[in-house]
């Protein structure tokens, strides 16, 4: 049970770290540099993919 | 839950792959209220997003008089959301074009379009998928791959045809990068001596993927230049499978060959990858009985009903395979009915431990490739099953057209395996006997078979077309 719990605050750490990354994705995304644009743009999808991917699983965690 | 049973779950936990994924096994141990509870949770958002975004859906949610905001249980959602089917989405795409109201998304962020195979002759889905949606589309490759063994650093084979407009032909390179694998993606590009040629230089090869039927035709090659997998490739963990149903025997025996244990997913185009898988479960039990994949049901809603009635089917019986993306954002299909019939098993009776429901492995078929044969359902899968499950067989190709004298007839054109064909002629007539009663059992309709060389049939890279309905040319004047 130890290790279930330790794997949930892991959870939670990771989508919080991510949480953050995108927003900072977002921030980059602003560019005006079109080159650049479309490269932010993939990398704010994969940081959306694997914001989703870590979403916590319990309802507590959810909403902590 | 008792202390023993929460004990147990947790001891079965442990098995590969879940030790090596602290997540997975946090889902692997979940109970089903949680589960459920994550599927609502991920409802609600799809929905609400798509009621901002989608003329579609929103036209749904209103004839179905569901509010997402409100949306109370997933009971809620099977009540009020109306089914979607392949007509409705052909409609929709062609009143507006490319991708129907149903996107979602804003065109500009579609980065990657799929279309499916339009083998149905009905048309083509067209999906628009995000930049985050081809993320997902690879995880949901690289799921149950990860689940089967394979792990970073390992060397793959990638045998179905790559690129192009299909999910198939994007996911799994998408999946075997996720997963950190070194991948040769050799499908549609190299003749299968040729493939083989390249597997020898490489030596070390940990993972192949390959559709049933060609998996078949690789290790019908293998055998044919003298070489047995097992010992040619020592270092083969898994060999995993998609697309296809096939016979118990024919499992058993490419397990045999290959020395390693045969893992089978269920996927399509509507699932954005793979829905489900064996796990590490493989796809024969050890009791020698069919297994189960598992449905990876925290990414995608599952709903297995009766074709007719449209009500649940119950653990054990066979139904029609309704999908809903919980995750993707990008034409998500949502209460789809994919035309895909699987045997429904609940969570209860896995015996898995696990609260995720299954389906049965090596007996997907569809209910559109239905053949009516003088009054008989007869589905090219069942005869897939009932042929291949002779050895002596390497393929065949079947075809039901109208006599001369306006009669329905079958004809079975059936080529040997090499070693086979050397067999005499009584042994090919006892053989051939055989076959017609096991098909005659399997579809309750007698054909006729005939003879010839394997190279009067067709090899298929992909998803095998066996069977061609020609009565309607034989009313032609």
């Amino acid at each position: 049970m130890r290790r279930t719990q330790d794997a949930a605050d892991a959870d939670v750490r990771d989508h919080l770290i991510l949480s953050r990354m995108l927003a900072d994705a977002e921030s980059l995304c602003g560019t005006r540099d079109e080159l650049l644009a479309g490269q932010y743009r993939f990398l704010r999808g994969r940081i959306a993919a694997l914001l989703e991917l870590t979403m916590p699983i319990g309802a507590d965690e959810r909403s902590a | 839950m008792s202390a023993h049973a929460q004990n147990r779950i947790e001891g079965q936990a442990e098995d590969v792959p879940f030790v090596d994924s602290a997540r997975l096994r946090r889902l692997a141990v979940a109970s089903r209220a949680d589960l459920e509870a994550l599927q609502l949770h991920k409802l609600r958002r799809q929905l609400a997003r798509l009621h901002a975004s989608s003329g579609y859906y929103r036209r749904r949610m209103e004839t179905g008089g569901l509010d997402p905001d409100a949306l109370a249980s997933l009971a809620d959602f099977r009540a009020g959301f109306p089914l979607s089917s392949k007509s409705d989405f052909l409609t929709d795409q062609t009143e507006h074009p490319p991708f129907g109201e149903r996107l979602g998304i804003a065109r500009e962020e579609v980065a990657l379009v799929n279309m499916t195979g339009g083998t149905s002759g009905q048309g083509q889905e067209i999906y628009g998928r995000s930049q985050r949606d081809v993320h997902m589309q690879g995880y949901l490759h690289a799921l149950p791959w990860f689940l089967a063994g394979l792990r970073p650093g390992d060397i793959a084979m990638n045998c179905v045809p790559a690129g192009g407009l299909t999910t198939g032909g994007w996911g799994p390179g998408e999946g075997l990068r996720i997963a950190g694998a070194t991948a040769f993606h050799v499908g549609g590009t190299l003749s299968t001596d040729a493939k083989i040629d390249l597997m020898l230089r490489i030596g070390e090869v940990n993972f192949i993927y390959a559709s049933t039927n060609y998996l078949h035709t690789l290790t019908e090659a293998l055998c044919r230049r003298g070489l047995e997998p097992k010992r040619t490739f020592p270092t083969l963990r898994t060999l995993f499978i998609a697309a296809e149903g096939y016979p118990l025997e024919w499992a058993e025996r490419i397990e045999t060959l290959w020395g390693c244990r045969l893992q089978e997913g269920y996927g399509s185009t509507q699932c954005a990858g793979f829905g489900g898988s064996t796990c590490a479960d493989g796809a024969i039990t050890s009791r020698g009985e069919r297994g189960l994949m598992h449905l990876f049901e925290w990414e995608t809603l599952f709903e297995i009903i009766d074709p007719t009635t449209l009500e649940p089917v119950k653990s054990g019986e066979t139904g029609e395979l309704v999908v809903t993306n919980l995750s993707i954002e990008g034409s998500p299909v949502i209460r789809f009915r994919t035309g895909d019939s699987a045997r429904f098993i609940s969570h209860r009776d896995t015996g898995s431990g696990r609260s995720w429901n299954a389906i049965e492995c090596g007996t997907i078929g569809r209910f559109d490739d239905m053949l009516k044969i003088r009054g008989n359902n007869v589905w090219p899968s069942a005869i897939d099953a009932a042929v291949f499950s002779f050895g002596e067989i390497g393929e065949y190709a079947g075809r039901v057209y109208t006599s001369a004298g306006g009669k329905t007839e079958i004809e079975v054109r059936i080529a040997f395996t090499e070693q086979a064909a050397q067999m005499d002629e009584a042994a090919r007539e006892r053989l051939f006997e055989a076959i017609r009663r096991t098909i005659k059992e399997r579809t309750n309709v007698w054909m006729t078979l005939v003879a010839c060389a394997r190279n009067e049939l067709p090899e298929f890279s992909y998803k095998a077309r066996r069977w061609k309905d020609e009565r309607q040319q034989g009313y032609r004047l």
